[in-house]
């Protein structure tokens, strides 16, 4: 009828160091992420240890002859290489604060206003995102020209009006900068949004918070992953970006990517070329690995 | 206890994640036709269990016996075993009809044959027959209960196996389905083990209980002698109130409640042996009863009324004694006159009690 | 939220409805362009014809052009699909010992400069011998597309419950049953997008595509270059095209996803 409580059996055995790192490694999670991780070293990891590679060497060479020197991190700091950081991180920056400030209403839209319209907003809104960027780019030239563009076009022939050059100008590149990355804001900030649970905004409403409050203290703290990852995609981006520059804002404004490319096509300089990546890579991957430290992803993506 | 013979016999079982040991040598046999119910609190390996029983796990050490032969090393698609799990793990992506007919499918069963079957099910498990082209997401909670029950029995299994399928379901669907659950086990006859983590609810349907904590299974027997005989103090403080009193050995035969600062009389008279062991007297609430006068009843306490609390069919009232909160319950009809404050005496029999250790 | 705040909400839409109009201004640019006669561009357009399309479709160029976008996306989408699904496995259901450090690990090539990325494949390719050819574009498209569509993945992994996969096993069917009846049904839709998704992004990609596929160029690579040396009315007609086939995608995949469930619903 009433059992008894059994003697104590014997501990069971662990397996030893060795067998331990067997054992991890047949984990079904490893094997199943093994092969991103092999294409991810052959091509990522690769190709940066090349580069990295490459801007330890005198300039002009072309293969790994044993000559190893800093001179190219030096002359991109005394000469005028850093001008071009300047710009592109300026640019970005400057990119990220407006279109966090520019898609915020809409992702709190997205999240919370527009209910059963929020699905067929979005497609909408991602439509864009999958014709090429060149092409959309050459849209907003067409827009810009000066005397027979689109919008100088219209305001002549409506107000017999002449508009000056609007193309060719920090506020064009800008703008184009904006136009190109703001989805890579918009997608994450709504994520983040939708992770704020009405009920928690509702109570605080209840204890009295105003609208500002609410936002400082509930809204952004939770959000802010979301915000985060949107900040971080859209800088590291857009300190990449290369035809916005190029296409609307004329020979004035040099980005980096520019001054990468230069060096490896015209000035046919590599291992320069390649110290001017490295450190545009090393400032970047600093972000991500300080941001990316923080976030919960399995939250963010929805894990139940 | 029922009568016939072992379905399953567990040998001693163990099973050990890393450090944890989750099941701690269990040995049990459960009888062909029994609704066997294993109880215990959260993280009492009560889970672990059962996956060993349907081969979802491998126990690290022990054997598993299933009509006399040794199912270690059988996965659980060979058993002739069916689980519902608590989740239900409905497969979300298909109908009611493709769910339930899952089995036979696996088994190569024509599409005429699969579709009787279903019928039937269906209306074992008291679905509606319009049901079958329906997405599973569209069925109401106690429907895809119905769903997971009429999937589990499609292949016709010797054992049903049941983890927790009652516990995220609302108070009124569940006492539904704890009848229908008890019916089912009649109607099909079939072997039922259950777990749950809420004595109550093995109380209604199961025919023997086993109650599990850290690993251990520390008490098996019918509904009724777990409630009236209760091995030690945490299986009798599993089924809910009961008036726990802290007692040690006294003098000619009694026991002296520190707490109360009174002698108690026992079931049974305590011996030396007890010695400054701390026992505890457990009462039943129902079993307690307000007095009149001290010798109304074997043993009685003098306190002050706390509290009271309709409860629908019955009342309980709150007695505070020494450092003791008492609870005694009485049915409605016969509701103590009094209120709060008020000093009262509460009483019971010994028969009424059982002694335990820790 | 009271929904007495109407004022903002309103403000909300019209702030939004801005913002789309924003978005696509240079696409009816584009699309306008397309459309107009003359050899140079000029607003209002003086003459509507359809004489550049019929230029553009007969050229061999654009053919060819759009044969190599074509294999590339393609062989990126599957190549993709394949190595996220499994990518996904590991991200979101296994739980595994490393499963944090890989996650954080593998979103690295999202978050970088891709003309940096292109240039860095490109030195690699030099270095091990690899020439620049739509196969190498593809392998460079793989590396940031792959972690996106792991991602994409993972998002539907997350929500399927595992133990529906228990549950079919308990009920009879061996691994591969179980594989073919409920997991990848279950995930269908998450490698749907995934796939398209892969398609769609390997198909606009300019940077990496510019530094890596050599001789072989793609839609976008072409369109660059002429729009850096003149104009010619060829340009906003292929990127009309673009518009056009990108909507024509994205359109047919949301009918095909509803149509196939409108099926699996009158199926049983």
């Amino acid at each position: 009828m009433a059992s008894t409580l059994d003697a104590w059996p014997p501990p069971l055995p662990q397996p030893g160091p060795l067998r331990s790192f067997g054992l991890w490694l047949r984990q079904p999670g490893f094997l199943s992420a093994s092969p991103v991780l092999l294409f991810f070293l052959i091509g990522f990891v690769g190709p940066l240890v090349i580069v990295l590679g490459f801007s330890f060497l005198p300039e002009r060479t072309f293969g790994f002859h044993g000559d190893w020197t800093v001179e190219n991190y030096t002359r991109i700091l005394s000469d005028s290489y850093y001008i071009s950081f300047l710009w592109s991180f300026g640019l970005a920056t400057a990119t990220v604060v407006c279109c966090l400030l520019i898609s915020y209403p809409v992702s709190y839209g997205l999240a919370r206003v527009f209910g059963r319209w929020a699905a067929p907003v979005m497609l909408i809104l991602v439509i864009p995102l999958f014709v090429s960027e060149n092409v959309r780019l050459f849209g907003w030239y067409l827009v810009l020209l000066k005397g027979g563009g689109i919008l100088a076009g219209s305001v002549k022939w409506l107000f017999d009006l002449d508009t000056g050059t609007l193309l060719y100008s920090n506020g064009s590149t800008l703008m184009g900068m904006i136009y190109v990355y703001l989805p890579y804001t918009l997608f994450p900030t709504t994520l983040g949004l939708s992770l704020v649970p009405r009920d928690q905004m509702d109570a605080a409403s209840d204890l009295g918070a105003n609208r500002w409050q609410i936002f400082r203290e509930v809204e952004l703290p939770i959000a802010m992953p979301g915000i985060l990852i949107g900040s971080l995609l859209t800088f590291v981006l857009a300190v990449g970006a290369i035809s916005e520059a190029k296409m609307l804002g004329g020979a004035n404004i040099v980005v980096v990517a520019h001054a990468i490319l230069h060096e490896f096509t015209y000035a046919q300089n590599w291992p320069l070329g390649s110290a001017i990546s490295m450190f545009a890579i090393a400032i970047t991957c600093i972000l991500v690995i300080f941001i990316m430290r923080r976030l919960d992803l399995d939250r963010l993506l929805g894990r139940k | 206890m029922a009568e016939g013979a072992t379905i399953l016999r567990i040998e001693n079982v163990t099973k050990q994640f890393g450090k944890l040991r989750a099941v701690n040598g269990v040995s049990l046999d459960i009888v062909d036709g029994e609704f066997f119910t294993i109880v215990g609190p959260s993280g009492s390996g009560k889970t672990t269990l059962l996956r060993m029983l349907a081969g979802l796990e491998k126990p690290s050490a022990g054997d598993v016996f299933l009509r006399g032969n040794r199912v270690n090393d059988v996965p659980a698609n060979k058993r002739p075993t069916c689980m519902v799990f608590q989740s239900l793990a409905l497969f979300n992506h298909r109908t009611v009809g493709q769910n339930i007919e899952f089995s036979l499918k696996m088994r190569g069963v024509s599409r005429a044959a699969r579709r009787e079957r279903c019928v039937e099910l269906m209306d074992v498990v008291r679905l509606p027959q319009d049901y079958y082209a329906k997405g599973v997401t569209k069925c109401s909670g106690g429907e895809r209960q119905r769903v997971a029950l009429a999937r589990a029995l499609a292949s016709d299994p010797d054992i049903m196996f049941f983890d927790e399928p009652l516990s995220a379901i609302d108070y009124q669907l569940r006492k539904l389905l704890e009848v229908e659950l008890k019916d089912l086990h009649r109607e099909t006859g079939k072997t039922f083990v259950y777990i749950t983590h809420s004595l109550e609810e093995a109380m209604v349907m199961s025919d023997r209980i086993g109650i599990m904590q850290s690993g251990r299974l520390i008490q098996i027997g019918s509904p009724d002698e777990i409630y009236t005989q209760p091995l030690n103090k945490f299986v009798s403080e599993f089924m809910g109130e009961v008036n726990t009193l802290p007692v040690q050995a006294g003098t000619d035969g009694k026991f002296d409640c520190p707490d109360l600062g009174t002698q108690l009389v026992g079931p049974s008279p305590s011996t030396s042996a007890n010695g400054s062991q701390t026992g505890y007297l457990v009462i039943r609430p129902e079993s307690m009863r307000f007095l009149n006068d001290p010798s109304e009843a074997d043993n009685h306490i003098k306190g002050s009324l706390f509290n009271e609390y309709a409860m629908g069919s019955r009342v309980q009232y709150h007695v505070r004694a020494g450092s003791q909160m008492l609870v005694v319950e009485k049915l409605r009809e016969m509701a103590f006159r009094g209120s709060v404050n008020d000093d009262v005496i509460i009483g019971w029999d010994v028969k009424d009690s059982v002694l335990v250790s820790d | 939220m009271q929904k007495g705040k109407r004022w903002v909400n309103s403000l909300i839409i019209v702030w939004t409805s801005v913002l789309i109009l924003f978005f696509f201004v240079p696409i009816a640019g584009v699309i306008i362009s397309s459309f107009g006669h003359s050899r140079y561009f000029s607003f209002p357009v003086k003459k509507w014809s359809f004489k550049w399309y019929d230029q553009t479709i007969n050229a061999n160029l654009t053919e060819n052009l759009h044969v190599t976008s074509f294999y590339v996306a393609g062989c990126v989408a599957a190549i993709a699909l394949v190595l996220g699904f499994f990518g996904a496995l590991a991200f979101a259901r296994y739980d595994w010992k490393g499963r944090i450090f890989y996650q954080r690990l593998i979103m690295l090539p999202i978050f970088f400069p891709q003309a940096v990325l292109g240039l860095a494949l490109l030195l690699w390719f030099t270095y091990i011998g690899v020439l620049p050819s739509w196969e190498a574009a593809v392998f460079a498209h793989l590396v940031w597309i792959v972690p996106i569509v792991t991602l994409i993945i993972s998002i539907q992994v997350y929500g399927f419950d595992v133990s529906q996969e228990e549950a079919a096993f308990d009920l009879g069917a061996n691994r591969w049953q179980v594989f073919r009846e409920v997991t990848m049904p279950a995930l269908a839709p998450g490698l749907f997008s995934g796939g398209l998704f892969a398609f769609l992004l390997s198909w606009g990609n300019f940077p990496l595509s510019t530094y890596t596929s050599g001789a072989d160029s793609t839609v976008t690579e072409w369109l660059y270059t002429k729009m850096s040396s003149g104009y010619t009315p060829m340009i906003p007609t292929m990127g009309a095209f673009s518009v056009y086939g990108s909507i024509i995608i994205l359109f047919a995949g949301y009918l095909f996803l509803i149509a196939r469930r409108r099926r699996a619903e009158k199926r049983a």
